[in-house]
């Protein structure tokens, strides 16, 4: 039998890039807030430097199943424990454009927000003030409208200098890369000291990851956070159209319900949809917040190509912040491709490279072996560089969270996700990765190359809608079909834009909080 | 074991930072791959000839691995709780539990030695290996229904890891490592 808790006025569940933030503002209100986080507790003085011990912060269990031509690299994507995946993210937090909110209505693609960019701008711009954001507005000619940043741009190295003589020679422009990294010393944590950690977490708080900004925020205010909770349902009343909390597990299997008035979903893209799923009951057959049937559907990826390239220059390559120094969204016009693609697509510039890893010098040439290897190594740790394009990939309700045949420990479901990139973002990807060349070959590198098709950011599942009969959540966040069930994260995107998810989905959460607050009692 | 912090530090810094705790008798030891290796701390999920194979392969792929005790660190990440695991392979999506990916792998792998050679792995000459490792590689190749690639991406990418992957590794390529923190003593215990 499970055991019952006391009851809480919120539960939230998942630590990372949302949950923090909601329980942070939740409980500075003097809401009466639990956060459960699935995996173990963790502190900054956790966060070792190293790549290899970098892989604890990923997501591993319980699996997630691919099935489908393409990947999600959900492992690397997501996280586990405090901070979920926002612990190991790089912070490239550049807004979303005005066209990304309504390309159904301009241009007959993908799906419309239930709301324009100037409804969203005044929660990025409380964000990106709360957390301190470093760059240049102004040299970001296609950033919309919004308040300057409140730290100047962070490092650009040689890295960086050498890479932008290839935009500039192809009448390309670069600005510094917006960034949740503090270039200066702001509200009491420090300047960043360019060491390229950001994929390890960063101990010393200057990446406004979760661990740094809004977890102390929240528990300084009252929140209480409880680890190692794996959360599988949310439970309803005999209407069907109530929550009344959430159920939960412990690591030993023991079983806990936990009432709440109010349950806000933060879990990420993939364990919100899953939980939804497997919360069906008598009145909600197909999950609970799915009546319209698009529970899970309209999932999105960004197509993302990674450029190396090896120049004479001394590159100074270990030298920056993981998410590069440099911006280029010259090609985010939706109709910009040269290939008649739809889309958005832009370049993270001079991102700092290690040894090892997925990113490493190694892995961009995964055929090298040997003692041919050392060689290259020695050549790359000087004179590689490296940048990323993101390229945006189209909602389509085919791309989907289902539940496996296979099951938790638990005896829940787990996840399955059935994905193909959209032949645009395909088509995009391709202009991206000869397009990368030709820039590094631009800037001089004596041998330049691109990767394969990998996937960043994980987005959509459990989307916002005007209509209630073609989305999950109405434009605050708010279950359609459950008044006091709330989602938040990159999931409740309708469209992918082709610009990081994080900055996005924070701002986008900062808009469901307020309307909690200010509509506490309805 | 018991180590002083100046010990660990000068160890992370001169050795390897890839400190794991290895069991022996029931006495908990803190120790590198290397010293692992070096010790012949019995190996917990990885029988011998499968240690042995995956270190020629691991060698091949990477000189000098196997010196630096890419088996052991292996073996111990495959003892590990999957969201504590250290190994690549949890990017690439790799089915759980490891250790089946890794021994069919090396199963896969010796057969392919076979069909081309009729030697077993650890009787092949370095000519013949470095032409194992090659035939593994072309993306996609599939084998006995096994993506044998993807084996080949995940322990040549340990291989690196152990290599080049700490503060030693860097020492080599002559860049500075700029730690903030050092894993803990018994971190992983």
């Amino acid at each position: 039998m499970p055991k019952t808790l006391e009851a809480v006025e919120v539960v939230v569940v998942g630590t990372g890039a949302t949950g923090s933030l909601v329980a942070a503002v939740l409980a500075e209100a003097g809401k009466n807030v639990l956060v459960l986080e699935g995996g173990h507790a963790r502190k900054l003085t956790d966060l070792y430097s190293s790549q290899t011990w970098a892989r604890r912060l990923k997501w591993a269990a319980p699996e997630v199943f691919g099935a489908g031509p393409d990947s999600i690299w959900f492992n690397f994507n997501a996280g586990h424990g405090y901070g979920g995946a926002a612990v190991h993210h790089y912070a490239v937090w550049p807004r979303f454009h005005e066209d990304d909110f309504h390309e159904k209505t301009q241009f007959g693609r993908s799906l419309d927000w239930p709301f324009e960019y100037s409804e969203l701008r005044p929660y990025y711009d409380m964000v990106q003030k709360e957390v301190g954001m470093s760059g240049d507005a102004e040299k970001e000619i296609w950033r919309p409208a919004g308040d300057p940043y409140p730290l100047p741009p962070v490092l650009v190295s040689n890295h960086g200098k050498v890479l932008a003589r290839g935009f500039e020679a192809l009448g390309m422009h670069t600005s510094p890369i917006p960034m949740a990294i503090l270039s200066q010393p702001y509200n009491g944590r420090p300047a960043c000291i360019w060491d390229g950690w950001c994929d390890a977490g960063c101990p010393i708080g200057a990446l406004a990851n979760p661990l740094a900004v809004y977890l102390p925020r929240a528990e300084k205010a009252g929140a209480k956070l409880r680890p190692d909770a794996h959360v599988t349902r949310v439970l309803m009343d005999s209407t069907g159209k109530k929550a009344t909390g959430v159920e939960y597990f412990s690591p030993a299997g023991e079983s806990f319900i936990q009432p709440a008035d109010k349950v806000v979903l933060c879990a990420f893209t993939v364990e919100n949809a899953r939980i939804l799923l497997n919360s069906a009951d008598a009145k909600n057959p197909n999950g609970v917040a799915n009546s319209s049937g698009t529970l899970g559907q309209y999932l999105m990826c960004h197509p993302a190509v990674g450029i190396n390239g090896l120049f004479d220059d001394d590159m100074q390559n270990f030298l920056g912040a993981t998410g590069g120094q440099l911006l280029c969204q010259d090609a985010f016009g939706k109709t910009s491709d040269p290939g008649g693609a739809f889309g958005s697509r832009q370049w993270e510039i001079g991102l700092a490279l290690k040894p090892n890893d997925l990113l490493g010098i190694a892995m961009s040439r995964p055929d090298i072996f040997g003692a041919e290897l050392h060689g290259f190594m020695q050549d790359g740790a000087h004179h590689m560089g490296s940048m990323v394009g993101v390229c945006e990939d189209e909602a389509l309700p085919e791309n989907r969270i289902e539940l496996s045949s296979e099951k938790d420990p638990f005896g829940y479901p787990l996840a399955k996700v059935v994905y193909k990139a959209g032949a645009d973002g395909v088509k995009l990807w391709q202009t991206a990765a000869a397009e990368g060349v030709k820039i590094f070959q631009a800037a001089g590198a004596r041998e330049a190359w691109h990767g394969p098709q990998g996937g960043q950011h994980i987005m959509g599942g459990t989307i916002m809608g005007a209509d209630p009969a073609k989305s999950v959540l109405d434009s605050t966040g708010r279950a359609h079909d459950v008044p006091n069930l709330f989602v938040a994260g990159p999931g409740v995107f309708p469209s992918s834009s082709a610009a990081n998810s994080t900055f996005t989905a924070k701002a986008m959460a900062m808009k469901s909080v307020r309307f909690m607050l200010g509509n506490w009692g309805a | 074991m018991t180590l002083s912090r100046r010990t660990f530090v000068d160890r992370a810094f001169k050795g390897s930072m890839l400190c794991l705790t290895f069991n022996l008798g029931g006495a908990a030891l803190l120790l590198t791959p290397e010293e692992a290796r070096a010790q012949g701390i019995p190996l917990q999920k990885l029988t011998e000839e499968q240690a042995r194979q995956l270190g020629l392969l691991a060698d091949a792929m990477v000189p000098g691995a196997a010196e630096l005790g890419v088996v052991h660190f292996i073996d111990h990440q495959l003892n590990a709780d999957p969201n504590e695991a250290l190994l690549i392979a949890k990017y690439f999506g790799v089915a759980l539990p490891y250790v089946n990916f890794y021994a069919k792998g090396l199963e896969v792998a010796a057969g392919m030695a076979q069909k081309a050679t009729g030697k077993a792995i650890d009787a092949l000459d370095a000519a013949e290996t470095e032409q194992l490792v090659k035939s593994m590689f072309p993306p996609g190749t599939m084998v006995d229904d096994f993506p044998i690639f993807l084996f080949y991406m995940c322990l040549r990418s340990d291989a690196v890891d152990v290599v080049y992957g700490t503060p030693a590794g860097f020492e080599k390529l002559n860049i500075p490592y700029m730690q903030h923190i050092l894993p803990p003593e018994g971190w992983n215990a």
